[in-house]
């Protein structure tokens, strides 16, 4: 019947480290895929999931590397950045353990990716319909640091009860005279759940809205999975006095001279030498290479 | 998925040896699986596709996501088979409307997804329905307030995804509104529907099928005619 041609299959495409296609087994593959339905189907609502031991120590991205081993197929391509770089630690060895687990194309470029799985950034050139977002996350529960008992933040989310939020961000104006949260900063999905974008720095919080991107969110050490669908209203939360709003700098990129990306400060030397560039690789290459081609014509 | 494929070649080997006609020609029709409906050829990379479209399906509801053809067991849409070879295991009970239960497509599930079949729908974290069924949407399983993700996933079959656009749809996973026409539901689904909606967070998410043609409304989404 079907298991002669299956297994012919399966003998050509497993890897030779004799591990499934993308690494989870299907049993795990299958319940992820169910999760992820339910996260779509109720956006910002963290839906729990048997998180199964990745080879690699939590806190590197295991929950969003069993979303991905859980959505990606043959024909996708796959970017993956870490704090918006293509070429770092993390980046690499997450990168390259998709390309060998379930040999799947791997590029840098975000306008050519189609899974795109990142740790605290989204990329600065727009994302489209059709791309998948999956973020790494360290602890979903947005009000977790306020109320310690799993059983009362599920109330707490189950009522809106997000009052203490707001607390939060007001004993900010009151010792600082802004809100002081720069990265996680709390967003409501949807007008309903309360949810922690993962530690995005807020610059990154208004791309969540209206995103023609799909944005799937795992968390491995606390086993969650969440989501937010396209076009889907995502505020952040403020006040009517104390609207929210995103940093800036006097500075601009050292290399592609962009005055509208998120920076990095570089240190250059033990005597206060300093430069900013681009944290997103990608975004500043490609505008340095239009820029230099520029200066060529 | 090597494993899987053992178990299923030991299992047809056992069932063929233990209900081979010589040994018990009584049972032989009843176990035989010659008329059994063939799961996916490649499960690795065809539940992987199924999934991308159900996924697509339900974060943008009313669009029409097509799987590719394959067989399906008398009674059942490609698409609702395929969803179900592709989210079914051990682990998820499943209702049938007792007008789609026939055993080519009992069997086939039991076999392929080794899956329970439930009698009650609220049990059900799938269920598997035609438009007429006997009862409404809160029969199923709703999920608490604590947890909305316990609900049943509701495959409803239809008669077509296309048909002249009589329903308007809003919400998460739509840009502005979005415009469906399903053939082939009874006056009662609108009513139903906007219950379901307006339970938030708590309700089913449906997923209607139509040959092989498949589209999504999860709870989120609201129907204005």
């Amino acid at each position: 019947m079907t298991s002669a041609a299956s297994n012919h299959n399966s003998d050509t495409e497993s890897d030779s480290n004799g591990y499934n296609f993308a690494y989870l087994d299907e049993q795990t593959k299958r319940m992820i895929r169910r999760c992820l339905l339910k996260a779509v189907a109720v956006p910002g609502y963290q839906v729990p999931f048997g998180g199964r031991e990745m080879p690699l120590p939590y806190g590197w991205g295991t929950g969003g590397m069993q979303v991905t081993a859980t959505i990606i197929g043959q024909d996708d391509v796959l970017k993956v950045i870490d704090q918006g770089a293509d070429d770092t630690t993390n980046a690499v060895s997450i990168r390259r353990f998709f390309a060998r687990t379930a040999g799947v194309a791997t590029t840098e470029s975000t306008l050519a990716a189609s899974v795109i799985q990142t740790r605290h950034r989204i990329p600065e050139t727009p994302l489209s319909h059709g791309q998948i977002l999956v973020y790494q996350v360290p602890i979903p529960e947005p009000l977790r640091f306020i109320e310690p008992r799993e059983t009362e933040t599920r109330k707490m989310h189950a009522l809106q009860e997000y009052g203490v939020m707001h607390v939060k961000l007001y004993e900010d104006i009151a010792r600082f005279g802004h809100i002081a949260t720069t990265y996680a900063y709390p967003v409501k999905v949807n007008g309903h759940y309360v949810m922690d974008p993962s530690p995005i720095p807020k610059f990154d919080n208004p791309k969540m809205h209206g995103s023609p991107a799909l944005q799937l969110f795992g968390a491995g050490r606390e086993k969650r999975i969440y989501a937010i669908p396209p076009f889907t209203r995502v505020e952040s939360l403020d006040f009517e006095d104390h609207p929210f709003e995103i940093q800036g700098w006097d500075q601009t990129c050292e290399f592609c001279g962009s005055d509208h990306s998120f920076l990095d400060e570089v240190v250059t030397d033990d005597e206060g030498g300093r430069i900013f560039i681009c944290s997103d690789t990608d975004y500043c290459n490609q505008r340095f290479e239009t820029g230099a081609r520029q200066e060529a014509v | 998925m090597t494993a899987t494929n053992e178990t299923h070649l030991f299992a047809m080997q056992a069932l063929s040896t233990t209900f081979s006609p010589a040994l018990s020609p009584a049972t032989s029709t009843a176990f035989s699986l010659a008329g059994l409906c063939a799961g996916f050829d490649d499960p690795v990379h065809q539940s992987q596709q199924v999934f991308r479209r159900a996924l697509t399906a339900l974060s943008e509801p009313g669009t029409v996501q097509n799987v590719p053809e394959s067989p399906a067991p008398e009674g059942a849409h490609s698409a609702s088979y395929q969803l179900c070879l592709t989210l079914l295991d051990a682990e998820t009970p499943l209702w049938i409307a007792p007008a789609l239960r026939t055993d080519a497509l009992v069997s086939a599930l039991r076999f392929h997804c080794g899956c329970r079949l439930v009698d009650e729908p609220g049990q059900a974290e799938f269920a598997l329905i035609s438009p007429d069924f006997d009862g409404d949407l809160t029969h199923f399983a709703q999920g608490s307030h604590e947890y909305p993700d316990r609900s049943t996933t509701v495959i409803v079959q239809v008669e077509s995804l296309d048909a002249a656009s009589t329903w308007t749809l809003r919400g998460p996973g739509i840009d502005g509104i979005r415009k469906v026409g399903i053939a082939g539901l009874d006056p009662r689904w609108p009513g139903m529907l906007a219950d379901n909606c307006r339970q938030f967070p708590c309700g089913v998410d449906l997923m209607f099928t139509a040959g092989t043609a498949l589209m999504g409304l999860p709870r989120t989404t609201r129907v204005e005619i």
